[in-house]
């Protein structure tokens, strides 16, 4: 792989998450009012030795550009702050929160797009057949459900109709003490439910996409060629379409990850999953700024680093992309 | 003795939004061991429709074959089961096309997909058959067979592409080997190497070719006999030098005097007027009649049937009656 | 027989004509029309039949539906009727989607119009700025701006706008570049056609379709956005809307199921047939997915 373009990438990637700093900057900033109370969320209620201390942290008496070299400088050093809400560093808030929500956004995209590939190349294979009529009226109603409301409608019937899954945080307090192997399988317990709400959205979106990318493969022409070495129908559809109809489907994959965190926030609030849009949630509801603005810090990190590997990936899959 | 290949009255129907169209119609033809036979015509003659009628890959639905058989070393293969037709193609028919730049699966290095044609016919491990890959590249006369073999398609030119489709093609000597216009996306010099080389692999290899082309040029070069398309039935059958010298159709003197002659800067370039009619809009006259000078009532009327007026076989009222 | 063979009778239409033609025969796409005109309808017209305050509490909290003739959905837990909450909540939820929608294609196709049909470094830059707003987790952004710039129905509307104009922009600017090479853009330059006429009325118009279907799935997405915001709490707090009714209610849905679900069968429909009429627009215009 070609080390300058992974060097360059990584650069670039640096670049946005400075341009995200600068704009948290700014936000606080243009709020209406004096920055200290924004910072401190207190609304009027904090004292004057608070907002003091808090002028003389972010420098809000100096001019703004040192102002920015003061916070940027910060950032650069992880430090994102105090919560005065948590009453905690808001680096180490996060720190907690940001596995869960990890577990949380991986598990739901490897999830939609497993059974959207599926269902996507199940449909290609007969554009006009029940099967993909049923793909396409699920792939709409899919796309139409709010996110929360499929979470509350889960919740509804799993808690009293059908209780096998849990439908409320991430542990249970009765397992605390057991071994690894329990806790474990008890967190993926807890996990069934909310990666499943998450990934019906994107399940609708990749089997759509995954439809049609598999259509358009299977019309070309080194699909005819490869029937006619006489390559069996599986061999044909799995190794020489899919390999090809994965490569857009790989590139929304990559797009689609910002909008994942945006859903599991919602999902994380729905069933208090004990991630970062919960925690975004609670400190956005009690104007807690800094805590807000970090969350939205490492969950840019988050998209960023996706997108890298997703280029580096397609770099990978597709050989015509590489040695450029 | 039965024929190597032998199309018999084969008829073939497309569903359209048009109605059901006739794409083939009593098309007969046959082909031997060491020959070469030319199916000449414009394109929506039929040529393509004939050539994946024998490797079984007509698209159905919407395309169905109607009627006829298509008998390969006296086996029918119309209605033989998918089985049996993945059997066939690759090991007894093979098939060249016509887009060497779209005809090879982007993703897949060329050693790869040579050597998967052969692990599909032949017992033999991947190690061995990626040897034997190389073996066959070299013998297309690709430079350097065992570092092009790693090699992907868009590394290759055209011509070297399309040197890679016959290696394929014959990688586990076919009986039959058709070429569909295997050389028109390639310039003129790689032209004539491509030809070249399918001599040398019939020479080699024994294998009877069944070359599809608009090219007279192509069909003088190759042919050893010529069947003449037009809108889905053959007109004219003979020898190549039969057919050249003394063309009986209005039509396949038309494709003739297309033949640009060398030495002779003073012969103006014929054309031959109007378009083939779509299908869905023949009537019960012959085909040609539109655009034919010698027409009269009956050819409006009534479809010539191949018969033998003389020299060789031929539809034409005209090439009958003597008029022409 | 005549020498000229009959063509299959196609009168001359104008593509807009034809794709309309196509879109009436599909069925889905009707039936999202009128599910839509009966969405828009009832949240317009419905308190003319229905009246009722949604914010007032009329009856005992947690009436289910089908007992009292009175309140045919029943109450919510604080015993608020749930029709007059759905007719209410219609109209803000629809005219945030609306004008959120409105301000995504405003920016978005002006930064694809301008990056794809100039290039270079006009290109160069606007995309890096896509990009980096691509970026930033939409709904948290939009969550940040709303509460930075205190919630109303103007600022949401706006935010959603702000966070959701990347994608535009990309399908603006690749069909820019598409239709920037073409002969037509070439003959316009030829007779000496200014730029900015060359893009609004060459360019745009030829590129019009898939903005069009872009727009209509746009809005379908503003309406799950503002649902989103409002059932976290971020809606403006004077204004009955559908998410807010949900979030509301959420706490009391093991007690009471139906006044988080009404509204949320309300959200799906609307959402359902914006997309359906969208479908239906792709398909319509795009004549060559049609012989799938």
């Amino acid at each position: 792989m070609d080390f300058i373009y992974i060097i360059k990438r990584l650069f670039y990637g640096v670049l946005l998450m400075l341009g995200v700093v600068v704009l948290n900057f700014l936000l606080i900033r243009l709020a209406p009012g004096d920055p200290a109370v924004v910072i401190a969320g207190e609304m009027g209620g904090a004292t004057e030795a608070m907002l003091e201390s808090i002028r003389e942290e972010y420098g809000l008496n100096k001019p703004v550009l040192t102002q920015l070299g003061i916070y940027v400088a910060n950032v650069a050093r992880f430090d994102l702050g105090q919560s005065f809400f948590f009453n905690q560093p808001v680096t180490t808030l996060i720190g907690h929160r940001i596995g869960p929500t990890i577990l949380l956004v991986l598990t739901a995209q490897i999830l939609a797009i497993v059974l959207g590939v599926v269902m996507g190349v199940v449909s290609a294979r007969k554009p006009n057949g029940v099967t993909s009529a049923i793909v396409s009226v699920f792939a709409t109603i899919g796309y139409a459900v709010p996110v929360f409301w499929t979470g509350i409608m889960l919740i509804i019937l799993f808690a009293s109709v059908l209780p096998v899954f849990p439908v409320e945080g991430m542990t249970s307090v009765r397992l605390r003490d057991a071994g690894l192997l329990v806790r474990t399988l008890d967190v993926l317990h807890h996990l069934v439910l909310p990666a499943f709400t998450l990934a019906i959205i994107y399940l609708a979106q990749y089997s759509r996409l995954s439809r049609a990318s598999m259509l358009e493969v299977l019309g070309s022409d080194y699909i005819r060629t490869a029937r006619a070495k006489g390559a069996s129908e599986r061999s044909v559809l799995f190794k020489h379409a899919l390999r090809n109809a994965a490569l857009p489907i790989l590139t929304v994959a990559g797009l689609q990850f910002g909008n994942l965190i945006s859903g599991a926030l919602l999902v994380e609030t729905v069933f208090n999953w004990p991630g970062m849009g919960r925690l975004a949630f609670d400190s956005i509801l009690r104007r807690d700024y800094p805590t807000t603005m970090g969350v939205l810090f490492f969950a840019s990190f988050m998209v960023v680093i996706a997108n890298i590997l997703t280029d580096l990936s397609y770099k990978l899959a597709d050989p015509r992309l590489r040695g450029r | 003795m039965s024929r190597l290949l032998e199309i018999d009255d084969l008829r073939v129907t497309f569903r359209t939004r048009y109605g059901e169209v006739t794409a083939l119609d009593s098309v007969s033809l046959h082909v031997d061991a060491g020959e070469t036979l030319g199916i000449v015509g414009e394109s929506g003659c039929g040529k393509s429709i004939t050539a994946l009628s024998v490797m079984g890959l007509i698209p159905q639905p919407p395309g169905r074959i109607a009627g006829g058989a298509i008998r390969l070393q006296g086996e029918d293969i119309v209605g033989a089961s998918p089985a049996r037709l993945q059997a066939l193609r690759g090991a007894e028919v093979a098939m060249i096309f016509q887009e060497p730049m779209t005809s090879l699966n982007p993703v897949f290095t060329i050693g790869s997909q040579i050597a998967e044609a052969i692990m599909l016919h032949q017992n033999v491990g991947a190690d061995q058959a990626f040897k034997d890959a190389i073996a066959l590249l070299d013998r297309v006369g690709i430079p350097s067979p065992d570092r092009r073999a790693h090699d992907y398609p868009h590394q290759l030119s055209g011509g070297m592409r399309q040197r890679v489709m016959i290696a394929m093609a014959v990688s586990c000597r076919p009986k039959v080997l058709i070429a569909d216009e295997p050389t028109t996306a390639l310039d003129v010099t790689v032209q004539a190497q491509i030809f070249d080389l399918l001599n040398e692999i019939q020479r080699d290899f024994g294998a009877a070719i069944v070359l599809i082309t608009h090219d007279m040029g192509a069909i003088s070069e190759m042919a050893d006999r010529v069947a003449v398309m037009y809108a889905g039935r053959v007109i004219e059958e003979a020898s190549a030098d039969d057919v050249l010298d003394f063309p009986q159709h209005p039509y396949a003197r038309g494709l003739i005097d297309c033949i640009p002659a060398l030495g002779r800067p003073d012969h103006r370039l014929a054309e031959i007027p109007g378009v083939v009619p779509p299908l869905h809009l023949l009537g019960a006259g012959c085909a040609f009649a539109q655009r034919c000078a010698h027409r009269n009532d009956r050819c409006d009327r009534e479809k010539p049937s191949l018969v033998n007026h003389g020299r060789h076989p031929v539809a034409c009222h005209g090439a009958e009656e003597s008029r022409l | 027989m005549d020498s000229q063979p009959t063509q299959p009778q196609i009168a001359a239409q104008s593509p807009a004509r034809e794709a309309w033609i196509m879109f009436r025969r599909n069925v889905p796409a009707v039936i999202g029309v009128i599910l839509l005109v009966l969405i828009v309808g009832a949240t317009l017209y419905g308190s003319l039949f229905y009246q009722g305050d949604a914010f007032s509490i009329v009856w005992a909290p947690h009436e289910p539906p089908g007992v009292t003739p009175e309140f045919p959905l029943g109450t919510d837990y604080l015993g608020r009727d749930i029709v007059a909450g759905l007719l209410t909540g219609g109209g803000p939820t629809l005219a945030v989607g609306l004008a959120a929608a409105a301000i995504t294609m405003v920016i978005g196709v002006s930064f694809g119009a301008l990056a794809g049909f100039y290039g270079g470094w006009v290109d160069n830059l606007l995309m890096r700025i896509t990009e980096f707003f691509q970026v930033l987790p939409a709904l948290l952004f939009a969550m940040v701006l709303v509460t930075l710039f205190s919630p109303s129905l103007f600022t949401i509307a706006m935010a959603i706008g702000v966070v959701s104009w990347p994608q535009t922009a990309r399908l603006t600017r690749a069909e820019f570049m598409k239709i920037r090479e073409l002969e037509y853009v070439t003959a316009a330059r030829a007779i000496g056609a200014r730029n900015r006429r060359i893009i609004w009325t060459v360019i745009l118009p030829n590129a019009a379709p898939p903005l069009i279907v872009s727009a209509t799935l746009t809005i379908g997405v503003a309406i799950l956005f503002e649902a989103g915001l409002s059932f976290l709490g971020l809606g403006d707090p004077n204004v009955m809307s559908w998410g807010l009714m949900i979030g509301a209610n959420r706490e009391y849905i093991l007690d009471a199921w139906w006044p988080v679900t009404f509204p949320g069968l309300a959200i799906f429909f609307t959402v359902f047939a914006v997309s359906l009429i969208g479908d239906g627009l792709n398909d319509a215009f795009n004549p060559k997915l049609r012989e799938r």
